[in-house]
């Protein structure tokens, strides 16, 4: 598993996140910018990440709302099937990063 | 959110009485590194980054002593809470300048079950825009202490 890259995939998804729920914090009183700041930030982190794997997640997020998600006890935490002993099947993307066989989402394990 | 729902997400050991920090970033640094010291997190590095990110955004210091750095990372697989006190007093560019006292820390997962996030965080600040719930958080020393004035504030 290529861990820079993933972990950079994870700070995508996060900042992405943040992008989605800034509206929901503002209800809160909270002070948030504008957009821009973030998307800057987003084109930072995206620009460390391989193209095809940046392309994947992009996919993955139209059709899902979490692309990246959690392995615990060897289940997908985004399907919530188990994934095969031999941890997963590797992407099409030639880069090693693990995707559930059955939803194809990116996986990350916490355990 | 009820009030048994909403202090059941603090943990005594998450709970800082003293921090050491005087900065922003040392005090995202310290209380992480103290969570991951009693919980498995995945990757400590990803949070603090999280939390910092979030704060060029806008500052998380809401004024009156108070902050609440926050964001969801996948490197936490539940919600958690922590608690710290600055009886000093920490640099943290809050909305009112003034220096922050009191910081409460929430990561949350992209994904969860019951989707209490959001929620945790609007019942936090509703009960933190009590006046006397605020000024005797000032003065809790324990962790039951803060329990029970937080409950006052329902
Ligand atoms: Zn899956």
């Amino acid at each position: 598993m290529d861990d820079k890259q993933l972990r950079c995939l994870v700070a995508l998804q996060d900042v992405d996140h943040m992008i989605r729920e800034r509206a929901k914090e503002k209800e809160l009183g909270f002070d948030v910018e504008g957009v821009d700041e973030l998307q800057k930030m987003r084109e930072e982190i995206a620009k460390s990440i391989a193209t095809p794997l940046l392309r994947t997640y992009e996919r993955l997020r139209q059709r899902y709302e979490h692309a990246v998600v959690p392995v615990k006890n060897g289940i997908c935490l985004g399907c919530f099937v188990t994934l095969p002993t031999s941890i997963g099947s590797k992407g099409k993307e030639n880069i090693t990063v693990y995707r559930c066989e059955n939803c194809g989402r990116i996986l990350y394990w916490l355990d | 959110m009820d009030v048994q729902e909403f202090l059941s997400y603090f943990r005594e050991e998450f709970f800082i009485p003293e921090l050491k920090a005087t900065t922003k970033d040392e005090v995202l640094e310290e209380m992480v590194q103290h969570v991951a010291s009693k919980y498995p997190l995945k990757d400590t590095r990803l949070i603090i980054d999280m939390l910092k990110r979030r704060e060029r955004l806008g500052s998380t210091g809401i004024g009156h002593g108070i902050a609440i750095p926050h964001g969801r990372t996948l490197s936490t697989p539940s919600l958690l809470v922590a608690f710290g006190k600055s009886p000093r007093g920490i640099e943290y560019d809050s909305i009112d300048k003034k220096p922050v006292h009191m910081v409460f820390m929430i990561v949350a997962p992209p994904q969860e079950e019951s989707n209490v996030y959001l929620p945790f965080l609007g019942k936090l600040v509703e009960v933190l825009q009590v006046k006397h719930v605020r000024d005797q958080l000032m003065q809790v020393t324990t962790f039951q202490e803060f329990i029970d004035t937080l409950a006052g504030g329902f």
